[in-house]
This record gives structure tokens, C-alpha cells and sequence, in this order.
């Protein structure tokens, strides 16, 4: 079938069938009706990584990688440069809001099981990529070398020294010098500049992976047929686009209205190697980790517990041992999700705050619980919930929900 | 493009149709001012800083030390400016019309120059000469060589000669006939604040000629 | 909010309060002395989604720069050029030229000798030592710190200028100033900072006519400090306006448009 009248492109998709694929993917892909907005989150991350790589491209520009004048260039980026200051605003902000998105679009696949076969490698990839955009922003973070910047990333460039034997010249290495320094500055340019379009690779993966098996949904069940569907384009292109637009409200109320409310203020004083701030934090996304990592008072365990934290979440899809994808009918799992939240939002406080008195316990009891929850309870959980029973069919569920006579307590709660 | 290829779009062309359409044109519409707007900053961020800008102040140069028959090179605006303080034996020779015939545009007609640098000597003192020195034929930089004659052959009345293509101006700075560059060397704004100092990059004062509106650097 | 999600909602933020409220009561960055008050409740023009800077506190603001504080403190982010027009300070060129031109910049002459010319207005600020050791060893070993983004450095910024500013006081009964002196400061961490303090009553005369007490004087300056810190601020905030009024028009529009394309599916 012809995807236009039009020669040209006809032409074209006959030597790279581009349109057919298009075509395809936006008009003749199924993804279920009863998706919910929770379901927006996967496309505004792709609009966040390409706001980034944009604004970030403008920015490189302008920015000088060298240790003498690094922090004067942003500066200058802010004061000199036609707009500068907006580019930079929207870059700074965009890291957090990318963050703010990624997050939320990982709680809902736990919630609502989208990690369960066959979706078990388009997880993971997922988490490939949030592990890429961990080291992209802390490399980000060290580029406009404030006080914050240099000594963030003399201590965490300092946790590779925990390696037996060969840490210490790990650390040198990463280093390349004595100390954080201008080779340590440059690289980590180089790589900032880099990773993004691995992320943008490891994206498409993921989005191939997606169109393998298509989207999972509110009730975890698979469709059944047409009649659980709807194309993409116009349902979900519009869906998007208006929850695009909402969350651009957001990020532009922050960006020209509170643009340093989630910043630094010691970054704003130039890097001085002779001199460490009262206390170092990283920035918001990254709390949550760094407080598990110094809830442990041994260097290398504290290092394992960091990355440990990451790496379990590429177990999700085994230690999950649940045969129902939904919360929507697993009472038990539904509470503990939360619980697992509620653990996130507290380890970032903890993170925040410095180590002593009662935040090292909150600490402790935070880092164990996160442990916990994947190692003990979703294994348990699993094997032992009763789940409720599923409805036959997306379509029927809807219809049931729409036809207005109430059924089960948790079984048509459809709606998108 | 393509089709929309679902089983829905007939009801949806009923009474509602229009409205349907009104929004999704309206939506669409607004996104793409959007999306221009959000361009423009990217693209405007490209064009000069402001401290780039201020740094293309005038300059002014002390000409008491600038022998005649000598040049003297100052950058302004990051571009080589030559200051030339020429003899009167090269005076005369210039104001005789003997070579102005090898000239491609010997009497300034191109806009090469401020209006007070329109004349035979192309400047506002005869003896000092003040030209942008780039070769309008590529942008390199072309040498300074007053002496007749020489390597450049028994007709050469002395000026410049561009090294990269062998383009070849007078000492006004105009451009000989049968060469590649296309135009006489620009003149810069400039004028004498006192006998011996002239400021480059800005216009005596009763005078408002735009720089940028050169036909070439 | 749907009901399902209501005990949930209440457990996160309930747990949220929890840990916001097993902190220590004052800002973290405060933290060093129990005694440590509020800053002051003072406001400036420049607040607010609409607010705007109030150019005559501007220039009088640089007006105690220019003779009290830059004897000591760099702005090395400034150019002289940046006081001119209504992004600036409001100055004419000509005003800016003479500002630039009492100060003395390090030059190399045509000879490559050192010398000494007038700043002119593309220079930035000159700053009142060589480099930061020279800084340091003339005040006792610590360097006075640039106050180019000084409001954006500290939390709080104009507030805690303004409480630094105005909250020298004679240290209390009791408490122990450190061998290596120092001056008691209410709002400073650590309550010894080693500045004396700059600004009395009348330090200086203003030019135009408004009486110097210690607070007008804090307070003009900090509004300069405000400016030097984040320029762009009046464009920024303008800008938003329309980017946020734009995007309110788009997102009713869309929504609009969303509905009618489900209007045909059961959903």
C-alpha cells in the first residue's frame, strides 16, 4: 500500500522505506485505549534528552573546558551572550526535570509491572539509560567548576580508591593528575559532550524493544484485539502533546521564575581547591544514592551499596515473582510500592542532610529498606499474594466501566 | 501524509468535524510558533556577544614615530589595518593618471570607502593612507611593496601584491585590472584626532557612514 | 484525587513532614551556632514575578561600591560598559567613559613595556589587589571574596548581605572571640567574620540628596549586588511572562484538541 501520492517520497521509501516505517509506527501500531497519563511520562523524557542535547550544543559554544577560565565562560554565557542566560537556565533546570521525568516513569513501571516479560530488555535498557544520565550529569556538574563542582567531584572520583589494590591508581587515572584538576575538567567535557548521544542510541533500542510487544497498560493485561486498541497517531500524539504542554508550564515557571531554586548557592563561588565548603552535596537526583552510600561506614561496602542500588534494579523482572503485572490487583504489592516511594523521598532528605545524629539511623533504616523491599519483599510478595481477579479483556473492562454499573473493587478502573 | 487508517473517522467528520479541525490546526499552529520561538534563542546565541561587540571599539594609533615611504600594521575589529605614511614622490605619481588605466575601478565607484575617503588618494590626509588589509579576491593578507618595479616586473608602480593568488593593488589600495580579487582594498572609518593620531573605527564627526555597509571586506 | 491514591498521598507526605521536621530548626547552611536569628524581614523592588530594580537605589548602590567597598572587594564579572543604559544602571555613555576613566588598568605600550592607562568602558572592573595572594596577605590571610555573584553565592542572598551588612554588634557576655580576632557579626556563620565593619550612618554622601543611614546604605547596595548578580533578571522575567501566558493559550487549545480526537472511542 502506497503511504503517499506524492513522488518524491515514494521514491525514497522505495531505496530506505523511512515513510512506511513512519507510517507504520504512527498510524497502523496498536497500543491499548485505557492508557493513563502516567503513560505521557516515556515522550516527554525523549523531549527532555533532545532539549538537552540542543540547549547543550548552543552551550558548548561558548564554554571554555579550562580549569583558569571555565567558571568566568558560564558567567559570561549568563551576562554576554544573546540569550545566554536562558540557554543556560533551560540546560541547568532541563537536568533536573529530566530527572523529575526519568523517576516517575520508572515508579510507573513499577507499579504497574511494564518490567514482566516479554518487556524484560526494554527495562533494563531503561535502566541502562538512567545509569548514562547519572554519569552525564555529574560530569555536567563538575563543567562550571564552583566550589560544589570540584569538590563533588573530588569526593566521588575518591570512592574508586576503595578498590583493592588497583583503586588508588584507578583514581589517578580518572584524575589524570594529582588532584581534580584541568585534565580531570577537559575529559570530563569530552564525555559530557559524548554521552548523550549514547543515551540517544540506547533510547532508540529502547523504543525499538517497546514496538516489539508494544505498550503495557493500566490493567496489565495484554490486548486481546482491535477492539483494545486504538492507533497512535492521532489518539496518543495528541495525549502527548498536550501533556507536553503542561509540563512546559512547569518547567517554564521555574526556568524565568525560580531558575537557581533547585541550585547550589556554593556554586556560585569559584572553585578553590584550598578551601572545602561546610558541606558537599550533590545535586537533587542524585541524594537518594549518596545517602545509601554513606549509611555504610566501610569505604568499599559503602561503594558496593551505591552501585548495588543500581544494578538490582536490572533484577526486577526475576525478583518480581508475581504471575499478575498490575498493582491494580495485587493488594498487598500496592501498599508496599508506596512504601518503596516513601523510602526514596526519605534517603534523598538524608542525602541532603550531613551526616550525624538522627539522619545517620533514618540513613540506615532508608538503605536497608531499599534492599529489602527488592530482595526480600518482591520475591515474597509474589509467591504468597492472592491477586484479584483480571477482567477478560481491556475492552470489556472499559466498556464496564463505562456502562456504569459498578463491579468490582478494583477490577474496571480503567480510565486513561 | 498517510491516511488515518482506524475505523472512527466517520462519526468523527460529523457535527463536530469542524471544531475537531479548528483545534487540531489551532494546536498544531501554536506548536510550531513554539517551536520557532524556542529556536530563535539557539540561533540568536551564534551572533556576537556583547563583550565582543564592545571590543570592537576604536582605536587610536600614534603615527609621530611613521616614517614616510613606511607602514604600520594595528588590528582593529580582528582585522589587519594598514597605516601607510607615503611620500610625496608616490603622492605625485598616484594623482598623475599614467596607471589608471591598469585600474579596475581607478575613481571609487564601488562603495569600498567612507564618502570623505572618495578621492584619488582614498583617505582624508594625502600622506597617510589607512586601508583594511584584506585581499578581496580570498581574505589574506596582501604585502606591502612600495618599491617600483622588482620581481613584479619593470611596470609595477609599487603597492601591494597578495601572495595567495597574485592579486595586485595601488598604493590608494585600488585593484589592478586582470586580477582575481574583485574590488578595491575598504577603507575603515577613521579620523585625525590631532596631527599625530588617528583614531581607527570611528567617523570624523560630522560624517555617519556605516561600515557594514561595505560591498566586501 | 482518585481514591485509591488518597491513603497512599497521605503516607508519602505524611513521612516527608516526618523527616522535614527531624531537622534542626534553622537552615542547614546556619547550622554552627544555636543563636543565630532570622535574617531580616526587608523587601526590594526587585521581588517577585513582576518585580523590577529601582535604578536610583542602583546607582546609589554602586555609589558605596565605588567608595567603600571596592577598596577591598574585586567585581572582576563587571565591565564599566555594563552600568550604561536601561539594562544597566541607566548611565549615559559619556557617564560611563568618565566612571571608567578615574580607574588605572595594567597595559603593555607599543614597545611591550608595562604601564598604566585610564580604564576604558570595555575594561572589566578593576579590581583593588594584583591577584588573590596579594588579596589574602593584605587582609590578614583571607582574601575579601568577589562580590560579582555575591547574591547568588549565599542562600538567602539579599536578605543575609543585607543581616551581614547591617549586623555587627558588641559580642555578647559570655561568648569567646577566637586569638586570631575577628568581629562579632548576628547573621555571620560562626557569629566572627573577619571584615570590620564597612558601613556606618552617612559613609558616604549620596548624589542625589537621599539620607545615609546604615539601612538606606544596606540596602542600595544590596540592590546593586542584586543587578551585578543577575542582570538579565528584568528580560528574564518579562520574558517568562509571555512564554507562560503563550503556553497557558497552547495547553487549553490542545487540551481541546485531545478531547475531540477520543471524543469517538470508548476510553
Amino acid at each position: 500500500m502506497a503511504v503517499s501520492q506524492n513522488k518524491l517520497v515514494q521514491w525514497i521509501d522505495r531505496r530506505l522505506p523511512v515513510f512506511t516505517y513512519l507510517d507504520h509506527e504512527l498510524n497502523e501500531y496498536p497500543t491499548p485505549k485505557n492508557l493513563n497519563y502516567w503513560w505521557n511520562f516515556g515522550s516527554l523524557a525523549g523531549v527532555m534528552l533532545v532539549i538537552m542535547i540542543a540547549t547543550g550544543i548552543f552551550l558548548a559554544m561558548q564554554y571554555d573546558p579550562n580549569a583558569g577560565d571555565a567558571f568566568q565562560s558560564v558567567e559570561r554565557i549568563m551576562r554576554e551572550v544573546n540569550y545566554g542566560w536562558l540557554i543556560r537556565y533551560i540546560h541547568m533546570n532541563g537536568a533536573s526535570f529530566f530527572f523529575i521525568v526519568v523517576y516517575i516513569h520508572l515508579f510507573r513501571g513499577l507499579y504497574y509491572g511494564s518490567y514482566k516479560a516479554p518487556r524484560e530488555l526494554l527495562w533494563m535498557l531503561g535502566v541502562v539509560i538512567v545509569l548514562l544520565m547519572m554519569a552525564t550529569a555529574f560530569m555536567g556538574y563538575v563543567l562550571p567548576w564552583g566550589q560544589m563542582s570540584f569538590w563533588g567531584a573530588t569526593v566521588i572520583t575518591n570512592l574508586f580508591s576503595a578498590i583493592p589494590g588497583v583503586g588508588k591508581d584507578i583514581v589517578t587515572w580518572l584524575w589524570g593528575g594529582f588532584a581534580v584538576g584541568n585534565p580531570t575538567l577537559n575529559r570530563f567535557f569530552a564525555l559530557h559532550y559524548l554521552l548523550p548521544f549514547v543515551i540517544l542510541g540506547v533510547v532508540i533500542l529502547h523504543i525499538l524493544a517497546l514496538h516489539q510487544h508494544g505498550s503495557n497498560n493500566p490493567l496489565g493485561i495484554d490486548r486481546k484485539g482491535p477492539q483494545d486498541s486504538v492507533p497512535f497517531h492521532p489518539y496518543y500524539t495528541y495525549k502527548d502533546m498536550f501533556g507536553l504542554s503542561v509540563f512546559l508550564i512547569v518547567f517554564a515557571i521555574v526556568v524565568f521564575y525560580f531558575p537557581n531554586l533547585l541550585a547550589e548557592p556554593q556554586n556560585y563561588i569559584p572553585a578553590n581547591p584550598m578551601q572545602t565548603p561546610p558541606e558537599i552535596v550533590p545535586d537533587w537526583y542524585l541524594l537518594s544514592f549518596y545517602a545509601i552510600l554513606r549509611s555504610i561506614p566501610n569505604k568499599l561496602l559503602g561503594v558496593c551499596a551505591l552501585f548495588g542500588a543500581i544494578f538490582i534494579l536490572f533484577l526486577v523482572p526475576w525478583l518480581d515473582t508475581s504471575k499478575v503485572r498490575s498493582a491494580y490487583f495485587r493488594p498487598v504489592y500496592k501498599w508496599v510500592f508506596w512504601l518503596l516511594v516513601i523510602d526514596a523521598f526519605v534517603l534523598g532528605d538524608v542525602g541532603a542532610h550531613r551526616p550525624e545524629g538522627w539522619w545517620i539511623v533514618i540513613g540506615r533504616i532508608g538503605t536497608f529498606y531499599y534492599f529489602f523491599h527488592f530482595i526480600v519483599l518482591m520475591p515474597f510478595i509474589g509467591w504468597f499474594e492472592r491477586p484479584l481477579p483480571l477482567p477478560p479483556s481491556i475492552a470489556e473492562a472499559v466498556l464496564k466501566k463505562r456502562g456504569g454499573a459498578p463491579v468490582g473493587a478494583a477490577a474496571t478502573r480503567a480510565k486513561p | 501524509m498517510a491516511d488515518s487508517a482506524h475505523s472512527h473517522t466517520a462519526g468523527a467528520h460529523a457535527p463536530g468535524g469542524s471544531r475537531r479541525d479548528f483545534l487540531v490546526i489551532a494546536g498544531n499552529a501554536l506548536l510550531g510558533v513554539g517551536a520557532a520561538c524556542t529556536v530563535w534563542p539557539l540561533i540568536t546565541s551564534m551572533n556576537p556577544a556583547r563583550d565582543v561587540l564592545a571590543a570592537g571599539a576604536p582605536i587610536d594609533v600614534d603615527l609621530s614615530s611613521l616614517q614616510p615611504g613606511q607602514q604600520v600594521l594595528v588590528i582593529w575589529r580582528s582585522r589587519p589595518i594598514f597605516i601607510v605614511h607615503r611620500t610625496p614622490a608616490e603622492l605625485t605619481k598616484l594623482q598623475s593618471s599614467a596607471d589608471t588605466g591598469l585600474l579596475r575601478d581607478p575613481n571609487s565607484d564601488v562603495l569600498q570607502q567612507p564618502p570623505y575617503a572618495t578621492n584619488w588618494h582614498r583617505s582624508i590626509k594625502p600622506e597617510y593612507l589607512v586601508l583594511v588589509g584584506i585581499c578581496t579576491h580570498l581574505g589574506c593578507i596582501p604585502e606591502f611593496t612600495p618599491q617600483p618595479g622588482g620581481s613584479l616586473g619593470p611596470a609595477w608602480p609599487g603597492g601591494y601584491f597578495c601572495p595567495c593568488h597574485g592579486s595586485r593593488y595601488d598604493l590608494s589600495g585600488r585593484v589592478f585590472s586582470g586580477v582575481p580579487a574583485p574590488y578595491n582594498l575598504p577603507v575603515p572609518p577613521h579620523h585625525f584626532i590631532n596631527d599625530t593620531t588617528v583614531r581607527i573605527g570611528e567617523n570624523p564627526p560630522n560624517s555617519t557612514f556605516d561600515f557594514d555597509s561595505i560591498e566586501q571586506i | 484525587m482518585k481514591p485509591r491514591l488518597v491513603i497512599p498521598a497521605l503516607l508519602a507526605g505524611a513521612a516527608v513532614a516526618v523527616a522535614m521536621l527531624a531537622q534542626p530548626a534553622q537552615p542547614a547552611r546556619a547550622q554552627a551556632d544555636e543563636a543565630t536569628p532570622a535574617l531580616p524581614n526587608v523587601s526590594w523592588s526587585f521581588e517577585g514575578p513582576f518585580g523590577t530594580f529601582d535604578r536610583a537605589a542602583l546607582q546609589r548602590g554602586f555609589q558605596i561600591y565605588s567608595q567603600v567597598c571596592s577598596a577591598c572587594h574585586s567585581m572582576d564579572l563587571l565591565t564599566y560598559d555594563d552600568l550604561a543604559g536601561s539594562e544597566g544602571l541607566g548611565y549615559t555613555e559619556e557617564q560611563v567613559k568618565a566612571i571608567a576613566a578615574q580607574k588605572q588598568v595594567a597595559d603593555i605600550d607599543k614597545n611591550g613595556q608595562a604601564i598604566q592607562r585610564p580604564a576604558r568602558p570595555s575594561d572589566h572592573f578593576v579590581a583593588p589587589f594584583a591577584n588573590e595572594a596579594a588579596a589574602a596577605a593584605a587582609n590578614g590571610g583571607k582574601a575579601p571574596p568577589d562580590l560579582s555573584d555575591i547574591i547568588k553565592a549565599r542562600e538567602s542572598g539579599p536578605r543575609y548581605v543585607y543581616g551581614i551588612l547591617t549586623g555587627f554588634r558588641e559580642p555578647p557576655k559570655g561568648f569567646q572571640m577566637p586569638p586570631s580576632g575577628g568581629n562579632y557579626n548576628l547573621y555571620f556563620p560562626g557569629h566572627v567574620i573577619a571584615m570590620p565593619q564597612p558601613l556606618q550612618d552617612d559613609s558616604v554622601q549620596y548624589a542625589d540628596g537621599t539620607k545615609a543611614t546604615l539601612r538606606q546604605e544596606a540596602h542600595d547596595v544590596v540592590a546593586f549586588l542584586t543587578w551585578a548578580s543577575d542582570p538579565t533578571m528584568e528580560q528574564r522575567k518579562r520574558t517568562g511572562a509571555k512564554v507562560v501566558l503563550f503556553l497557558l493559550a497552547m495547553t487549553g487549545v490542545l487540551y481541546g484538541a485531545k478531547r475531540r480526537v477520543w471524543s469517538d472511542v470508548e476510553h
